[in-house]
């Protein structure tokens, strides 16, 4: 009995790993067939081997590296500086009662209106620039990690920091190790929410305007009507946020390290 | 072992024959704890609660002092205000000579969760109060290895606290505490969270160390028992708000052991204790109904 639902059980496993493995073949194989059999417009929806085709050209021209470089450096500094300067507020904000009355009420009037909104103003402010750009990627990045980091440290163990503070810890190790250490399973959930933000404002980013970028290269090849290219560039994205993701999800893991 | 070279501390302690008024006021110029009139208050909704109400106590060096009353009635708050945890809202403390404001390295806490650095393995746990008092990282390793040692967890040295049970964590808190060499031991319910097998252990394991390392102890509990088979005296708290009611001294020999437990003069002791407990007991839970 308990061997049969034990092979049952395995045998589901299997063919669920088996559907898996399918699952993005068969969706490409389904598109291919559709596309060429001119059901639908091919211009609008070239098949899958059209998209390959554009995608080793934009390779091959050479502004493909250009385009991954210009928004691999947004997405990173933009986080970088997001990251640091939400972790060092909250921080501050969460272990420090005046500093919060100062700064979380505009915290919390700023955070809720969405990052793309402020496209207009900051072509104003920064025209086409790179400034721009890092600009908006910062300010989508800062507020969540911001919030994570100020509930994160409220919510230190009041015990653990008594207990460093019989035991002499000086004032800078206290903000360093103590809360900054007993936030960090928070921290890390506000990071990796932070993760996609910073793809969805380099989105923004880079459609107001730029001259190289991924997201850039997919708009100047729909006013071509590239369709291949359009696709191609949204492979290309979709690939670079799920590596993204992982290896931020790995690392995520492991940060926490005492776990 | 070195609990065997032990002299007793009371009534023969060599301090006590120093003293040269034998006058038995609870404030001998030699105390090394003083609490003076302390009244704690804390600020509340609905108004004010008084945690601690004009307690007067001292506790001269070396001694080992327990806290016993029931629960609410301001003993961890009394205990926090000498760990410069809690500021006096009237009243004064002094210890060593110097007034409590806030926490200071010559007084060590355990309190009655380990809160152990979850981030740090049992040797870095323990070392963590000498290098933040400066020391280097070779001395700081050094001394919290010899404290391993001292405690029985020298296979457990690099581990995390997490993976340790409850009595070997309240092990590591302990030397965690002794490592910056404290004059004055608070200690909170330190055992009130293990069970019965692993807190007698920890109860021998308390009175061996407490040999080697000369500090003075303050010791909160709600274990009668306990308290008398630790301390020199027991000061036993009313109902909320929490003062004095009684300082009994514990005149039985040392070294203890469970022997004691059949000794008429510890049980006329409890009989004492537990009459006053129970008494405040009903009282405080008379407090909470109303
Ligand atoms: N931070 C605080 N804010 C408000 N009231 C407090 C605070 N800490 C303690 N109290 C109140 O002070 C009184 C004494 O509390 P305390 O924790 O000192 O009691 P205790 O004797 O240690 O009790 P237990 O044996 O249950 O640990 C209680 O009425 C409690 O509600
Ligand atoms: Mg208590």
């Amino acid at each position: 009995m308990s061997t049969g639902g034990h092979n049952r059980a395995t045998a589901a496993g299997r063919l669920s790993m088996l559907l898996g493995a399918l699952s993005v073949p068969a969706f490409v194989g389904v598109w291919e067939l559709i596309a060429r059999s001119r059901i639908v417009n091919a211009v609008l929806f070239p098949p899958p081997s059209t998209v390959a085709v554009a995608i080793l050209d934009w390779i091959h021209s050479g502004q493909f590296v250009g385009d991954l470089s210009a928004s691999l450096f947004r997405v990173t500094m933009g986080f970088l500086i997001g990251t640091t300067g939400g972790i060092m507020l909250g921080v501050l904000t969460g272990r420090f009662r005046l500093v919060s009355s100062l700064l979380s009420p505009l915290f919390h009037i700023l955070r809720p209106i969405p990052p793309i909104a402020f496209v207009p103003i900051v072509i104003l402010w920064f025209g086409l620039s790179e400034a721009g750009k890092l600009f908006l990627v910062v300010w989508g990045v800062f507020f969540t990690v911001w919030l994570a980091t100020h509930i994160g440290v409220q919510k230190v163990d009041r015990g653990l920091i008594r207990a460093a503070l019989m035991l002499g810890t000086p004032r800078r190790q206290m903000l360093t190790e103590i809360v900054l250490l007993g936030a960090l399973p928070y921290i890390v959930v506000g990071l990796r929410t932070a993760v996609s933000i910073s793809f969805y404002t380099l989105v923004a980013a880079e459609l107001a305007g730029a001259f190289a970028g991924i997201v850039y290269r997919i708009e100047i090849a729909q006013q071509n009507m590239q369709t291949g290219q359009v696709m191609g560039g949204l492979a290309a994205l979709g690939l670079l946020s799920f590596v993204a993701d992982r290896s931020f999800a790995a690392i995520a893991e492991r940060a926490v390290w005492w776990r | 072992m070195v609990a065997m070279m032990h002299t007793p501390l009371r009534p023969t302690s060599p301090l006590r024959l120093v003293d040269a008024q034998p006058e038995p006021s609870s404030t001998a110029p030699e105390a090394i704890i003083r609490v003076e009139d302390l009244s704690i208050v804390f600020d509340v909704p609905r108004g004010a609660v008084i945690a601690v109400d004009r307690v007067s106590l001292a506790v001269m060096p070396g001694e080992f002092v327990s806290l016993v009353g029931p629960s609410g009635c301001g003993k961890s708050t009394l205990l926090n205000a000498m760990a410069g945890l809690e500021r006096p809202f009237e009243g004064e403390i002094t210890v060593a000579g110097k007034p409590m404001l806030a926490p200071r390295p010559d007084i060590g806490m355990v309190f009655q969760q380990p809160h152990l650095f979850p981030w740090k393995s049992v040797r870095r746990n323990i070392a963590h109060g000498p290098r933040a008092l400066g020391k280097s990282k070779t001395e700081a390793l050094r001394i919290a290895d010899d404290l391993i040692d001292m405690i029985g967890l020298t296979k457990f040295a690099s581990a995390y606290p997490h993976t340790l049970s409850g009595g070997m964590q309240q092990r590591v808190a302990i030397a965690r505490a002794l490592a910056n060499q404290p004059r004055v031991l608070l200690m909170d319910e330190p055992f009130g969270a293990l069970d019965a097998q692993t807190r007698a252990v920890m109860q021998d394991n308390l009175l061996e160390l407490r040999d080697r390392i000369n500090a003075t102890i303050v010791f909160v509990t709600h274990d009668i028992d306990e308290a008398i088979l630790l301390s020199d005296r027991v000061l036993i708290m009313s109902a909320g708000p929490g003062r004095i009611l009684r300082d009994l001294s514990v005149a039985l020999p040392r070294p203890r052991s469970s022997a004691i437990l059949t000794d008429p003069a510890y049980l006329a002791l409890k009989r004492d204790c537990l009459d006053l407990i129970r008494t405040e007991g009903r009282k405080a839970f008379e407090q909470m109904e109303r």
